[in-house]
């Protein structure tokens, strides 16, 4: 039972899920990905499949939360929006991210 | 991770199925929203399917990691195999029943002997702060305890400031006026602080107040629940009304709530009221206990108890009493004897023993098992299971089979329990309730983890070892001499233990053999005993007594059928109480002697022939001079000590107690015979010197009758309870029970332990021969081949045969070369048991070695039959 690497750094599709959910307000799975696709860019390869391990486990922390409905093409889908905790958690990741690379850049800097 | 997420993790245990759904539903419909978004790219139908596949990555490890976060892997992991397991096990059920039933025995006899420990040894007593209650006691002599005399007691209670309550307590026995005739109730009376001691509440009503037990106080009576429920059905207005107790009337105050005393023999509790002349009576008849009060412990109430001893004892006229001391023991310690924590933490180890031996079968079997399995473990590992994985599978197998035999095992233990429970009420404490609770049970799963350890990991590991490549290709059957080596290793432990046990079992049936032989010396058959109490209302003196004895005796010699009877105050074959001394003359101080009243029809009932001189008669009455007649051990040991070679008509002085219960001393007592000793004790016991006092000089309240009649028990004893209601009604007849009864009783002590080690022997041989039958067994499949080589080369089938048996049997000579080394260790624990009957008892010995052999050939001979049975031709052709 050998485990898909991710393709990010651990936590980071965990914020960038936690960070669309609070710009664009409650998304289905589908959306999320190709919301994160298109900001992404060419820069990144996201098989659209891993935001859903990243989903389960937002929605346990209780930083999400899923309610079915339907899609904008009438199809019954999950919807996730951001809870109260979920806010106060992203701001948290969200400096300590600023935090990291900040820290990052600053020694890269150094070390050149 | 979070808390919430732990918990939701496992909440999630519970809905997979609808988790697993809804993941699917998401990945359609995100599928769909996908192609839906290619075709509007202007992408085909099949090109838009393809790339939403390709977008959305590989679909199986997203469930897989899905499920990896939303769950407890290891969890889910484990429930899966033990549903693999299960499912295994119900392939092979004969397999799977041979351990389940050798696990449920083991697991049974260990849980039940744990309640046991646990309620004896390890549960504090059911009272509220039970380490603050003490017995106190005087030892005049080292080892001997005294009981309290009323002086005492109150001087006690009032300098022992370190105690909050102190009690003093005495028995007595009270009949009650019941719907079908009286009956006789045990019962305590107390001083007001008992219930104090204690920290007994009550059901309804109080216990004594500290005025009740003041001289004039009104009557009371406090009453037990059991016995609140069993006499008076649980009446709710019992406190507005009287009771008749010996035909006096006392108001009910209190209920006890229920608890330990409905274990007690004591029904009911009066307050014990001290007269003028008790204040100052020097006869020692008190039990005290006492409460420390919080702060103070055991240990400075008892330094406390010496000084205030040494005081009192400075001012005491006799001698020995100066040189006695006072002890201050807790209560839990005083009721778990020496003997009974002893014999329980023998029968714990015996029990432990078994358990040791049932690991090592189930071990035994599963090493054959996962020797069975190679090939199927091969394919496995062959097909990408890993090692790991593999152990961990073959181990929650185990588990599985280990769970199921504790289960058992609880069940076995509580049929154990039930069983035992009459034994037990007997020899354990009235606060000891055994049951199978929280404790047993974590005790169980404790033993299931225990032997699944033990017996599962290895055989796990073992069935694994090496290339298991090897075993798909078949080429490894003689390759496992580690693991054949380890499996007979277990086998010879096995019987090495079972040997001890089946021994010890022998040694113990024979001791009790002999005890059964030894000659009661008297004729006991078909002798009736039933115990008869005069209350003090109704006989205050002895008079009154000796009149009543002559009513009754008229009585029954009136009633057809019940021409031999006797009194006495002590039966024979159980106990007479020490402390009575006989002066002779020419010497200063007394023998110790026992000393027991009996009329004349006592020696004739039990046809008790006399030596010398003549038996106590008729004649002997309240107004005749006072007689008594002795045993052959008694003038044996005049003769050795006072060198009294004639001791008939020679007159004595004698101490012994009075009709009220005080010490009185008989002077010109004239010794008129000597009696053949009878068994006043249980057998294996030296006879005591006894002095035979006639009943009808010396009365007592309470006595025993014993009636030798061919008729039916039952029609006696209602022939007794008939004459005994002619001469008072009131009075009625207790403790029946025929000679043969406490003959048998008197022997429990011993045939007990000879039961239940017997019963181990059986299960421990049992046990060892399935061990045994295993490991041939398995030998046999194994060799197979060479077996059939050797036949097609010449041998005969009996020599396969024999060649089979031989193995075995090296394996049982060396388990009982192994097994008389601990028969050996254990010559001095057994010592103390036996009877007549040496430790090393050649035939007990022989016969255990001689049962242990024939059982090793029975289980040998299966499986060297079969080899004996191999077919060269079939054999060698599908062999390999």
């Amino acid at each position: 039972m050998s485990k898909p690497e991710p393709e990010f750094p651990r936590g980071t599709l965990d914020l960038l899920v936690l960070k669309c959910l609070d710009t664009m307000g409650p998304l289905h799975g589908y959306a999320i990905a190709r919301r994160i696709e298109q900001v992404a860019g060419e820069s990144m390869q996201l098989s659209q499949g891993s935001i859903y391990p990243a989903l389960v486990r937002l929605e346990q922390e209780g930083w999400i939360a899923a309610e079915w409905g339907m899609s904008e093409t009438n199809r019954k889908v999950k919807f996730y929006s951001l809870t109260k905790s979920g806010r106060k958690q992203l701001r948290v990741e969200v400096a300590k991210w600023e935090k990291a690379t900040a820290f990052v850049a600053r020694f890269l800097e150094a070390s050149r | 991770m979070s808390a919430r997420r732990t918990l939701r993790r496992v909440l999630s245990l519970f809905r997979r199925r609808r988790a697993e759904a809804e993941l699917s539903e998401e990945i359609r419909s995100h599928l769909a929203c996908a192609e839906e978004d290619a075709l509007r790219r202007g992408l085909s139908r099949e090109e838009a399917r393809r790339e939403a596949r390709r977008l959305f990555g590989g679909i199986e490890p997203i469930k897989e990691a899905q499920r990896d976060s939303r769950g407890i892997p290891w969890l889910e992991a484990f429930l899966r195999d033990l549903r693999h397991g299960i499912a295994g096990l119900r392939r092979t059920p004969g397999f799977a029943a041979t351990i389940l039933a050798i696990l449920s025995l083991g697991i049974g006899g260990t849980v039940a002997m744990f309640s046991l420990a646990d309620a004896v040894l390890l549960r504090p007593l059911p009272f509220p702060d039970p380490d603050r209650i003490a017995g106190i006691w005087e030892a005049p002599r080292p080892g001997v305890n005294n009981a309290t005399s009323v002086p005492e007691f109150l001087a006690w209670k009032q300098l022992g400031t370190r105690f909050e309550a102190m009690s003093a307590e005495q028995p007595v026995l009270a009949a009650l006026n019941a719907s079908d005739g009286p009956i006789r109730l045990p019962g305590k009376l107390v001083t007001s602080e008992y219930f104090k001691v204690f920290g007994t509440n009550t059901a309804l009503g109080r216990t004594f107040a500290a005025e009740e037990d003041q001289p004039g106080a009104a009557p009371v009576v406090v009453l037990s629940h059991s016995a609140w429920e069993t006499y008076f059905g649980g009446d709710r207005n019992i406190l507005q009304h009287p009771i008749l107790l010996d035909g006096l009337k006392y108001q009910v105050i209190g209920v006890l709530e229920p608890g330990a005393f409905d274990r007690d023999e004591v029904k009911f509790w009066r307050p014990l009221v001290f007269t003028r002349e008790d204040r100052s009576s020097a006869i020692h008849r008190l039990t005290v206990y006492g409460r420390v009060r919080a702060g103070s412990n055991i240990a400075q109430a008892r330094a406390q108890m010496k000084s205030i001893h040494a005081a009192l004892l400075s001012n005491s006229l006799i001698d020995e009493d100066r040189a006695g001391t006072i002890e201050v023991k807790q209560l839990a310690l005083m009721l778990t004897g020496d003997g009974l924590r002893r014999s329980i933490e023998i029968a714990f180890g015996a029990v432990l023993l078994v358990l040791l031996i049932t690991c090592a079968n189930v071990a035994n079997l599963l090493f054959a098992r996962g020797a069975a399995r190679r090939p199927e473990l091969a394919v496995r590992t062959a097909l990408g299971a890993g090692r790991k994985r593999l152990v961990g599978q073959l181990v929650t197998e185990s588990f599985a089979l280990c769970a199921a035999g504790g289960a058992g095992g609880i069940a076995v233990a509580y049929a154990l329990l039930r069983l035992a429970a009459p034994y037990l009420a007997d020899a354990l404490p009235f606060t000891a309730e055994v049951q199978i609770n929280l404790h047993a049970l974590i005790f169980a799963a404790a033993a299931v983890l225990a032997v699944t350890l033990l017996a599962g990991t290895l055989p796990a590991l073992e069935a694994l070892r090496g290339n298991l490549a090897d075993a798909l290709k078949q080429t490894s059957r003689l390759s496992s001499a580690v693991h054949i080596r380890l499996r007979r290793g277990i086998v010879i432990a096995e019987v090495a233990l079972s040997l001890v046990l089946v021994a010890g079992a022998l040694l113990l049936a024979r001791s009790l053999r002999k005890l059964e032989q030894v000659d009661t010396r008297m004729r006991i058959e078909n002798v009736t005993t039933a115990s008869v109490h005069l209350p003090e209302q109704a006989y205050p003196s002895a008079e009154k007594a000796a009149v009543f004895y002559d009513a009754l005796e008229e009585q029954l010699r009136a009633t057809p059928g019940l021409k031999q009877f006797g009194l006495t105050n002590y039966l024979p074959l159980q106990w007479i109480s020490n402390g009575e001394g006989i002066f002779v003359p020419g010497i200063e101080k007394p023998l110790f002697v026992r000393c027991k009243r009996a009329d004349a029809g006592y020696f004739r009932t039990l046809e008790i022939p006399v030596l010398a001189g003549r038996g106590i008669g008729e004649r002997d009455g309240q107004r005749a001079p006072r007689v008594v007649v002795i045993n052959q051990a008694l003038a044996a040991r005049l003769a050795d000590v006072a060198h009294m070679k004639d001791v008939v008509g020679k007159t004595v002085k004698l101490t012994s107690s009075d009709y009220s219960g005080a010490q009185a001393v008989f002077t010109d007592v004239q010794i008129v015979g000597i009696i053949r000793n009878e068994r006043t004790t249980a057998p294996g016991l030296a006879e005591p010197p006894v002095v035979y006092v006639p009943l009808a000089q010396s009365p007592v309240r309470y006595f025993r009758l014993l009636v030798r009649s061919s008729a039916e028990t039952g029609t006696v004893v209602s022939a007794l309870r008939h004459a005994l209601r002619a001469v008072d009604p009131n009075l009625p007849l207790a403790d029946v029970a025929t000679l043969e009864q406490i003959r048998r009783e008197t022997l429990s002590g011993v045939s007990r332990p000879a039961w239940l080690i017997g019963v181990f022997a059986l299960v421990a041989i049992v046990l060892s021969a399935v061990g045994l039958y295993g490991v041939m067994a398995y030998a046999v499949t194994q060799r197979r081949v060479e077996f059939a080589i050797r036949m097609a080369l010449g041998a005969h089938s009996g020599d396969v045969l024999g060649h089979v048996l031989k193995s075995a049997l090296a394996m049982v000579a060396m388990g009982l070369g192994a097994g008389m080394i601990g028969v050996f260790a254990m010559t001095r624990l057994l010592k103390s048991l036996l009877f007549e009957i040496s430790p090393l008892d050649p035939f007990a010995l022989g016969a255990a070695c001689a049962l242990t052999v024939a059982i090793g050939l029975m289980a040998g001979l299966i499986p060297a039959r079969r080899a004996a049975r191999i077919d060269p031709a079939v054999d060698l052709r599908n062999g390999g």
